[in-house]
């Protein structure tokens, strides 16, 4: 019985002490490796855990769970326009499907489908946590010279050579990342990312069943229930809505970064890119004044002359003063408080749009 | 032996109240759903509690997902730990095992009589709320599946048959447990709340971060992971690891309880 039980418990933990592999690949090729990786079709099951307590209100509620939790979820990614993420709970499950164009989201608990398109600029969602798009979107433009190896290890019951990678911008708030990537697909496998002075991760993602190649095309289709309530938006959120009708158009650099070309950008900012990466967005009053009290009420808030300012671990948050009138930009990013500051000083230069073409 | 232990298991008032008070719980909750029409909030209750005021016939599910955590586990701990120690306490085990009654017998027939009292008790939650649902509850046949896929009635009704299997297979872990505490203790009351405060402390440590490495072994950890059967396409993972893990505990217990008992000097 002994010999059964240590059996029963053994077995797994040797399994995942298996040797990884001795590979003696470079940096740069384990960089090329995932930079290559981006067109592979996986799924899996992903948990990741959040330690960011961030102050959220009303149309940024979603973000607190994302960041300060622990989410399960099932991944099926055949490409970057045909996938579906299972945000799973103990009682239901919340659901991403992105096919033809339109992200459909399935909240089981609100029997409620709703569908809006892809947009330019966004908050964060759930198929942001897997390490994949993590590691796309943290680690785009990191150069060799930034980056060292780790020694392999077995995730998933895969081998994954890692890779660890510090800012070389002193204006970055990010430690460094570690990440690991399957040796045979290069599909980044695990993700932590750590702020200064912190050895605990901020946030990190990681793969607990990985299987590549694509899958079948019917686990996308997705057809409302019949006693679902359905709701077709044609805004994402509040970044979205930002973007495309707040009647002012950002400077094209602030704190010395430049304004991102990856996407159509119009009333949102985006400055920098990877580990040193600034959003601006310009808030309604009505969504900015919830988020303004919830700064204030946080014990750690600091009130510098451009308005509320937060760090939680490595992500910087700055809510620029309003009048009574107006909202205010709200300013976050992976950057020190003193590059927020600067940033919400260069956005005074924020061109408001003529009266006649100003939208909603 | 075994004919003897269930006769006497059946016929027990205390057999038939303990489930009625484990079924007390689920019919309440059914009662003022149908009263208020007034369901959890997203993410707040029981797994399925916010689908049965659609559909009344998922009201089995909810129930089961209603006594799992604490009720079922209660009263598998109370009668499995009553099991040897009673007869202990009660001074009869010494006169049970005069008769010509192997003790690894005897054994095998409480355990069975404990299987067969968890059986029942899941079975009557289920049998109770199905009828308590189908008239009291929505008659809106849903979806059912969480991933807002259509499941047949014959999908519907085989993974329910399972997860009511699966919540049967996790209380045989804590019968294991309570039955192996009652070979070494003679008081019931004290094999029960052994058996509990195993539990309680399993449940503690699954909400820290910092025990997250001890989690895939904690006896609760797959409990409510039934609700996996009803995604599309089914999420084996847990239940699977669920299963194992159970057996595993049914192994061990009853194993130690066999070889305390076996060697154990009888003085009771």
């Amino acid at each position: 019985m002994a010999l059964a039980t240590a059996l029963a418990i053994g077995t797994p933990l040797a399994l995942r002490e298996l040797p990884a592999s001795n590979t003696t690949a470079t940096a740069t090729e384990r960089l090329a490796q995932l930079h290559a990786s981006a067109a592979q079709p996986y799924s899996g099951y992903v948990e990741s855990l959040g330690t960011l307590q961030l102050p959220v209100a009303d149309e940024l509620l979603d973000l607190g769970p994302l960041f300060g939790e622990r989410t399960r979820m099932r991944v099926w990614w055949n490409d970057p326009v045909l996938w579906r993420v299972d945000r799973l709970t103990a009682t239901g499950e919340e659901d991403l499907v992105q096919s033809g164009g339109v992200t459909t989201q399935w909240a089981y608990e609100g029997t409620k489908v709703t569908k809006t398109p892809e947009a330019d600029v966004r908050l964060p969602r759930i198929s942001d946590l897997l390490p994949p798009e993590l590691a796309r979107y943290l680690l785009e433009d990191v150069q060799p010279a930034d980056a060292a190896t780790l020694p392999a290890e077995r995730i998933a019951g895969r081998s994954a050579l890692g890779l660890s990678v510090a800012p070389p911008d002193p204006r970055s708030s990010v430690d460094h990342v570690d990440v690991w990537i399957d040796e045979e697909t290069g599909v980044p496998l695990r993700l932590s990312l750590f702020a200064d002075g912190s050895s605990n991760s901020a946030l990190s993602s990681t793969f607990l069943d990985f299987s590549p190649g694509a899958s079948s095309s019917d686990v996308f289709d997705f057809s409302a229930p019949r006693e679902s309530t359905i709701e077709r938006s044609d805004v994402v959120d509040v970044a979205d809505a930002a973007n495309r009708f707040a009647p002012v158009r950002p400077p094209r650099t602030a704190a010395g970064l430049p304004l991102s070309r990856d996407t159509e950008l119009r009333g949102v900012g985006v400055y920098g890119t990877g580990l040193t990466r600034v959003l601006a967005i310009p808030l309604w009053k009505d969504v900015a004044s919830p988020l303004r009290e919830q700064l204030l009420a946080t014990p750690t808030v600091e009130q510098l002359a451009e308005g509320p300012a937060l760090s939680v671990g490595p992500l910087g948050i700055l809510l620029t003063h309003f009048t009574e009138s107006n909202g205010g930009w709200l300013i976050a990013g992976t950057v020190t408080q003193e590059t927020l500051a600067d940033v919400a000083v260069d956005l005074q230069k924020a061109q408001p749009l003529p009266s006649l073409f100003r939208e909603g | 032996m075994i004919g003897v232990e269930l006769r006497k298991m059946l016929r027990s008032h205390r057999t038939w109240i303990t489930i009625l008070l484990i079924n007390a719980l689920p019919t309440l909750v059914g009662v003022l759903l149908a009263l208020t029409d007034l369901g959890p909030r997203p993410g707040s209750g029981p797994a399925f509690l916010s689908a049965v005021l659609s559909d009344g016939t998922l009201f089995p599910l909810a129930a089961v997902a209603i006594v799992l955590p604490l009720f079922l586990p209660t009263a598998v701990a109370v009668v499995a730990g009553e099991a040897i120690a009673g007869e202990a306490q009660a001074g009869t085990l010494r006169y049970v095992l005069v008769r010509p009654v192997g003790r690894t017998r005897l054994l095998v027939a409480k355990l069975v009589s404990v299987v067969v009292f968890v059986l029942l008790a899941v079975l009557v939650v289920a049998v109770s709320a199905y009828v308590l649902g189908s008239f009291l509850l929505g008659d809106q046949p849903v979806s059912a599946s969480v991933s807002g896929t259509t499941l047949t009635s014959e999908q519907i009704a085989w993974r329910t048959a399972l997860a009511l299997g699966y919540a049967v297979l996790s209380m045989l872990g804590v019968a294991a447990i309570a039955l192996f505490l009652s070979t070494v203790v003679e008081s019931p009351l004290a094999a029960a709340m052994g058996a509990l405060a195993v539990l309680i402390g399993s449940s503690l440590l699954l909400t820290l971060d910092a025990a997250n490495s001890l989690s895939p072994f904690l006896p609760t950890r797959y409990w409510l992971s039934f609700i996996d059967l009803f995604r599309d396409p089914i999420l084996w993972r847990n239940v699977l690891r669920g299963t194992g893990l159970q057996l595993l505990y049914v192994a061990v217990f009853l194993g130690a309880a066999w070889a305390n008992f076996t060697t154990k000097d009888i003085t009771d």
